[in-house]
């Protein structure tokens, strides 16, 4: 793999995922060892760009870049230059000047780290833009999913909540479609718009439908400027994973997933956490691998100078 | 100056071209016909060329004063002189706006030191904002005649209800942007599929279709004159037609170039040279509005030229502006995609974007033919443009179009005695 920058999954083809996810393997296996390091990207700098608050996905690059010996800066926007209205195009001319190899961004504007990847010959990694793509959480889930359903064709997967606002809802399904899943969509009608995946606007109808696992997005409420469904109360009884639901689910033996961070009682009940078939924590985990694979398989452009 | 434009075909708006010698003496057309050439006279080969009168562009967005960095009413007239076109409308939204007699006057002023004719229209509400009306009469009496909001629809109904009450007298006539803005997406995109993979929250077609019923509504009971600016979908070209055609409104309409040409899944990988409000909707109203122009539901074809610097179109899809340039590339771009494929001929671009927006405005008419004033172009049908920085005039270059090579060249622009262009 080639490439300069990691956008979307869109544009990758089944072949490269699933030589990212081949390529993880071994750096999950090296979590196990006393030596959690190897010297892929020595000498090497990663800047972390995050217009937007993340905990999990800050440190799991963060992590990722270290155990592959990179040098980490955490470029600190809250308290940058970027608060005095500097401009987007402008920090990233700043930044190019410190020379970093990977730049991973993460903004609340779709498309701006595609706009930062034109700019810059650094190689470019979306940690999430806008409700665009989150590439790395796709290939995270899809790995996840590798790991209990080796042969992944075939399987049915339902992604639950708002998927319109939802960046995790297009990358994730994007790339278990690419990778022969049978994806469903199921939320409130004025969350779930019409896309070539199957459409559920009924919680049993999508669990009639027959799904190995069913993924839950969080409700996504800083980024709903209008009412979309009545209460989050209304929201939990209808289309969340109540503990009646919940004993469903593990009758059937269906998986859940939850790209974090969880509202309680709203898209998921607290049981849900102890229930053996509950994949969050392993995503977790997962995410550093993945990430590392994304990383090690980026080839910076930096002979030439910035256009 | 006397000049012989020999063996062109010139172009009407009732016919298909003629092949005809154009004499022109001192900014008079002398005589159109098959001529002898005529004593001391420079003779132009206009064999295989198209003569025909210069086009008019009833919606432009000049940026002065206010903007002129992105363009300036000089910069602007040079970029529709390159294209062909011998007259334009500014739009109001300056700042500050074009909402009072005083900034009309320092526009149209600016307007006067230009090569070509400038018009512009004035706001119907103080500073765009929906809040008051601005001063109607005042602005008649600087030379308006056109009032809009372009860029927002007028939110309040009862405001522009009673501004179309009250302006019927002094005889405007009311242009609408229509779009509700209660259905607008925060960005200019149409809501569909590419909206979704995009990740933008869109706009619907139904946004325009409610507004633009709501307006006509309004004109109709009030006895206003409404023009229906840029129209993006195939149910906002049908209500003109209903509200024309089965009930009498006085409504006329207007589509751009690239509402007929592009579509959204043209935006690719957030280009955002396919980015403008309206948005650009679907190939399958691309088909409509073009059978719209050809029906005749589109009373005049306008750009709605909008220029930005390469700074601000370079920003994410999202926090970059609206709109794109069109006076250097829409006469070409016409030609190349609807005039070569045999979709419409010269006629209709010259009823569409030179007579009707003239009468629109209550301007003569250019016309090529004996007695009339010299307003006219030549136009190689034959030759290719490429539309580089460099060739295009306008300050800004926000086009689908940069670097894009198209079938046919502006070769000449002749207005009164005064050739403006000659390639």
């Amino acid at each position: 793999m080639a490439r300069k920058d990691f956008l979307d999954i869109v544009s990758l083809d089944r072949a490269e995922i699933i030589h990212l996810l081949d390529q993880a393997e071994p750096f999950k296996d090296l979590f196990t060892r006393s030596v959690k390091k190897v010297p892929a990207l020595k000498g090497k700098t990663v800047l972390m760009l995050f217009y937007e608050p993340s905990t999990r996905t800050l440190s799991s690059f963060e992590v990722a870049a270290k155990r592959l010996s990179a040098d980490v800066t955490i470029f600190d926007v809250p308290h940058s230059s970027v608060t005095k209205g500097e401009s987007v195009r402008d920090t990233i001319d700043t930044l190019q000047a410190m020379r970093a190899d990977y730049i991973v961004v993460r903004h609340r504007l779709s498309g701006q780290p595609a706009a930062i990847a034109r700019q810059t010959n650094a190689s470019v990694i979306n940690a999430g833009d806008g409700a665009h793509a989150h590439p790395t959480q796709a290939l995270l889930d899809a790995f996840t999913l590798r790991e209990v359903y080796p042969e992944l064709p075939g399987r049915k997967v339902v992604i639950m909540g708002d998927i319109l606002h939802s960046r995790v809802a297009r990358s994730t399904s994007t790339i278990l479609d690419k990778l022969g899943v049978e994806v469903a969509f199921c939320g409130p009608g004025s969350l779930v718009p019409k896309t070539r995946f199957k459409r559920f606007t009924n919680y049993e109808e999508a669990m009639n439908w027959g799904p190995d696992a069913v993924y839950q997005l969080r409700v996504q409420k800083e980024r709903q400027d209008a009412p979309f469904y009545p209460s989050d109360r209304e929201y939990h009884a209808v289309y969340g994973i109540t503990e009646e639901r919940l004993k469903e689910i593990s009758d059937k033996g269906i998986y859940v997933m939850h790209p974090g961070p969880i509202n309680r009682g709203v898209e998921l009940c607290d049981a849900v956490l102890d229930y053996d078939r509950c994949l969050i924590p392993q995503q977790v985990e997962n995410g550093i691998a993945t990430r590392m694979a994304v990383l090690f398989g980026l080839k910076p452009d930096l002979k030439n100078e910035p256009s | 100056m006397n000049l012989f434009l020999q063996g062109g075909e010139v172009a009407t708006e009732n016919d298909a071209p003629q092949r005809a010698d154009v004499w022109i003496l001192d900014g008079v057309i002398k005589n159109v016909g098959v001529i002898d050439v005529p004593e001391g006279a420079r003779v132009i080969d206009c064999a295989g060329k198209i003569v025909m009168p210069g086009m008019f562009d009833a919606h432009v967005h000049f940026r002065e004063p206010g903007q002129e960095k992105k363009e300036t009413i000089l910069d602007g007239t040079e970029a529709a002189i390159n294209g062909g076109i011998t007259g334009v409308v500014m739009m109001p939204n300056t700042s500050p706006s074009v909402d009072s007699p005083t900034v009309v006057k320092r526009v149209l002023e600016q307007g006067e030191k230009c090569r070509i004719p400038v018009l512009t229209s004035a706001c119907i509400t103080v500073n765009r904002a929906g809040h008051e009306m601005a001063p109607i009469a005042g602005l008649k009496e600087a030379g308006i005649l056109m009032l809009t909001d372009d860029g927002d629809a007028v939110p309040n109904a009862a405001l522009l209800k009673r501004a179309m009450e009250y302006g019927k007298e002094f005889d405007m006539f009311f242009a609408s942007h229509c779009e509700d803005p209660q259905l607008c997406g925060p960005r200019a995109l149409n809501e569909g599929p590419v909206s979704y993979r995009l990740g933008i929250q869109g706009t619907p077609a139904l946004a325009e279709e409610i507004c633009m019923d709501r307006d006509i509504r309004l004109a109709h009971a009030t006895g206003a004159m409404l023009h229906i600016q840029h129209v993006s979908s195939a149910i906002g070209m049908e209500t003109i037609r209903w509200w024309r055609d089965e009930r009498g409104a006085k409504v006329s309409g207007e589509v751009s170039p690239h509402h007929l040409m592009f579509a959204d899944e043209d935006i690719g990988d957030y280009d955002t040279h396919y980015k403008m409000n309206p948005p650009l909707r679907t190939r399958e109203d691309n088909a409509a509005l073009l059978q719209g122009l050809k029906d005749g539901v589109f009373r005049i074809i306008a750009t709605d030229h909008a220029p930005h610097t390469d700074f601000e179109k370079s920003q994410a899809f999202v926090d970059a502006p609206n709109g794109i340039t069109g006076l250097d590339t829409a006469l070409v771009s016409l030609h190349d995609r609807f005039v070569v494929t045999g979709e419409f001929g010269w006629d209709l671009i010259v009823k569409r974007y030179s007579a009707e927006p003239r009468r629109m405005m209550r301007l003569e008419v250019a016309e090529v033919s004996e007695g009339k004033p010299v307003d006219l172009i030549v136009f190689d049908p034959d030759k290719e443009t490429t539309f580089t920085k460099e060739f295009m005039r306008s300050r800004s270059s926000n086009t689908p179009f940069l670097n894009r090579t198209l079938k046919g060249s502006v070769e000449m622009v002749v207005l009164g005695d005064e050739i403006l262009l000659e390639r």
